[in-house]
């Protein structure tokens, strides 16, 4: 993180492509050095990102070879009641949670990237979530979130009666609402901002501080310098993060949902692509048609790809530097 | 761009501090009650019924939950499987992502943009989008139900992400060094071992420490290639505690506790280095 944020200002020429350049040995010492990096990049990405578009126009269920299928998997897709469902549920997932857990992130770099007392403590605090196992920390949930033991509904009730809370109504029911275990995954999903805080903590520091001795001088408002100055100058970063965030939405729902919700409560509430895909293929072994769910996902991350290029590039027009 | 005299703050200034430091205040309660409770949730007795009032400290504190995990769950073996793999992955993943960053930056601008593309690409694609590929892969080559497949994103650097990074820490040093290196006739490695990698140590430490996380964390891919109990490895022996007797939860937390320790005190070690002020004068 440090040497990138050093990096870049003086990046250009520096380093790569010495005038005298490698001769012929030292070009193949080099190669030699890239190839392991090369093999598994082709091996671990590239070959199965191609794999999956074979095998989505296949029927497939390991015991016999693949067999053609043409479109067969993709009608079946679009008539299928819970794959329409799981990719509302992942969409939908998307467009709550990822701002929620950008603007959090964004939040507590601005509040924490001074040297105040305590601020290093919270900085820590704020990614100690994201250094828990996945697993742990969703049956850390699972315990966290039921609704008759579980201590947030616990502290819910408090000063409430037979299980009311003090107001007189019903605790959320996390593990059996639709709703209410939508926004248990969101609110889990939370927690884990670490990384995007952590790149915004330096996005943050690196910005030119007489901009801001400047404002003060101007006797701007907190509000006006957070507008007018911090957001402009941080907008490319954020865009980024909103991007890597929403791509990673598809993945790291997989565990909260597997392991705290199960998919459920009935019909599918909390059922995403990810587990979609993994109940297709690893449970009923149906690799044919989880491919071809795979081959939605993917094009799902490339429509945010572009999207987000969109949005940069009008951003752009608008704040021409 | 970093100042570094500022004369004494005026008034509001300091009103300022003040909110900051309760901000601060703030989010350390928001953020750490999760994981005190993760620990206090696996002191209570298990089998007890649950206490119909919120416990920060349980009554009575028992480790009996952490001796039925140990038994019931086959922790122990699972936590040697995950120490093998992580023994195995983490120094080769992170030698093939230095080598790598550094073959990217001495090599010529045409190659080294053609595959930091295709790295970026790579960043791009969910690995839950890859499971069903590699597994047929995996499969193909007989190599599911062993270990070999989670040693395997060792050769990615475990994420595209951590040889870009070397990349750009190797690129960031000054090129007459580079230079001096060739005039000394250092062959490519012995520049990289030698002279490189001890400049850039700093990059090294975190990405160990990020790299072991990761390994010690996956979940997925054992889910996805190992069935043999005695291959399971810390995370995937948690998740069939936690089938065994779903109401049971001192026993699941306690097991939880056992498999987040060490990658806590992993990030707890590396934070210093990317989170705190270098120039903090009460260090």
């Amino acid at each position: 993180m440090s040497a990138g944020s050093e990096a870049g200002p003086r990046a250009p020429g520096t380093g790569a492509g010495s005038p005298a350049g490698p001769d012929a040995r030292s070009r193949r010492q080099l190669a030699l050095m890239l190839a392991p990096y090369l093999a598994g990049l082709v091996g671990l990405v590239l070959l199965p990102a191609l794999v999956t578009l074979a095998l989505a126009f296949t029927h497939y269920d390991l015991v016999r070879p693949p067999a053609w299928a043409g479109f067969d998997n993709f009608t079946a897709l679009v008539e299928d009641p819970i794959f329409r469902i799981a990719l509302t549920n992942t969409v939908v997932f998307a467009v709550v949670a990822v701002p929620l857990r950008v603007l959090l992130a964004l939040g507590l770099a601005l509040l924490l990237h001074r040297r105040t007392p305590g601020a290093g403590t919270a900085r820590a605090a704020a990614l100690l979530p994201t250094a828990v196992p996945e697993i742990a920390y969703g049956l850390l949930w699972l315990w966290l979130l039921n609704p008759l033991y579980g201590p947030i509904n616990q502290v819910l009730r408090v000063g409430g009666e037979n299980g009311l809370t003090a107001l007189g109504r019903t605790p959320p029911q996390w593990l059996t609402d639709p709703t209410d275990a939508r926004a248990a995954i969101i609110l889990v999903s939370l927690f884990t901002m670490g990384e995007t805080f952590v790149v915004l903590l330096a996005a943050r520091r690196a910005l030119p501080r007489d901009v801001y001795e400047m404002a003060a001088i101007e006797d701007a408002t907190g509000w006006d310098v957070f507008r007018r100055i911090t957001l402009p100058l941080m907008a490319p970063v954020l865009a980024l993060l909103a991007l890597r965030d929403a791509i990673a939405s598809l993945h790291f729902t997989f565990v909260s949902a597997f392991v705290v919700t199960d998919g459920g409560p009935p019909p599918y509430a909390t059922t995403y692509l990810s587990l979609f895909v993994y109940q297709t293929g690893f449970e009923y072994l149906r690799y044919g048609y989880a491919a071809a769910a795979t081959l939605v996902m993917m094009v799902l991350t490339l429509a945010a790809v572009l999207v987000q290029w969109r949005l940069v590039r009008r951003y752009r027009r608008f704040y021409p530097r | 761009m970093r100042g570094r005299n500022r004369g004494p703050s005026p008034l509001p200034e300091r009103a300022a501090r003040l909110w900051r430091s309760l901000g601060a205040a703030f989010v350390i309660l928001v953020f750490v009650p999760p994981l005190l409770l993760l620990v206090s949730g696996s002191l209570t007795e298990p089998g007890l019924p649950p206490s119909p009032t919120p416990q920060l400290v349980p009554d009575p504190v028992s480790t009996a939950g952490y001796e039925r995990a140990l038994d019931l769950g086959g922790l122990l073996r699972a936590s040697l499987n995950s120490v093998l793999v992580a023994v195995v992955a983490v120094p080769l993943s992170v030698l093939v992502a230095s080598l790598a960053g550094f073959a990217l930056a001495r090599l010529a601008p045409r190659t080294t943009a053609v595959v930091v593309a295709a790295s970026l690409v790579a960043l791009m694609v969910p690995p839950t989008a890859l499971l069903v590929p590699r597994f047929a892969i995996f499969r193909f080559l007989g190599l599911t139900d062993t270990l070999v497949p989670l040693i395997a994103p060792a050769l990615l650097g475990t994420s595209p992400l951590y040889v870009l990074v070397y990349y750009l820490a190797f690129r960031a040093l000054p090129a007459d060094l580079y230079d001096a290196c060739q005039v000394e006739d250092l062959s490519p490695v012995r520049t990289w071992w030698q002279v490189a990698l001890p400049l850039v140590r700093p990059v090294t430490a975190g990405l160990t420490a990020l790299t072991f996380i990761l390994t010690w964390s996956n979940f997925l891919d054992p889910l996805i290639y190992v069935y043999d109990r005695d291959l399971f490895t810390l995370p995937l022996a948690l998740r069939s505690l936690s089938l065994l007797d779903p109401t049971n939860f001192p026993v699941f937390l306690a097991g939880a506790v056992i498999a987040t320790l060490p990658a806590l005190g992993v990030f707890v070690l590396a934070q210093r280095r990317f989170l705190h002020d270098h120039s903090d004068p009460r260090e």
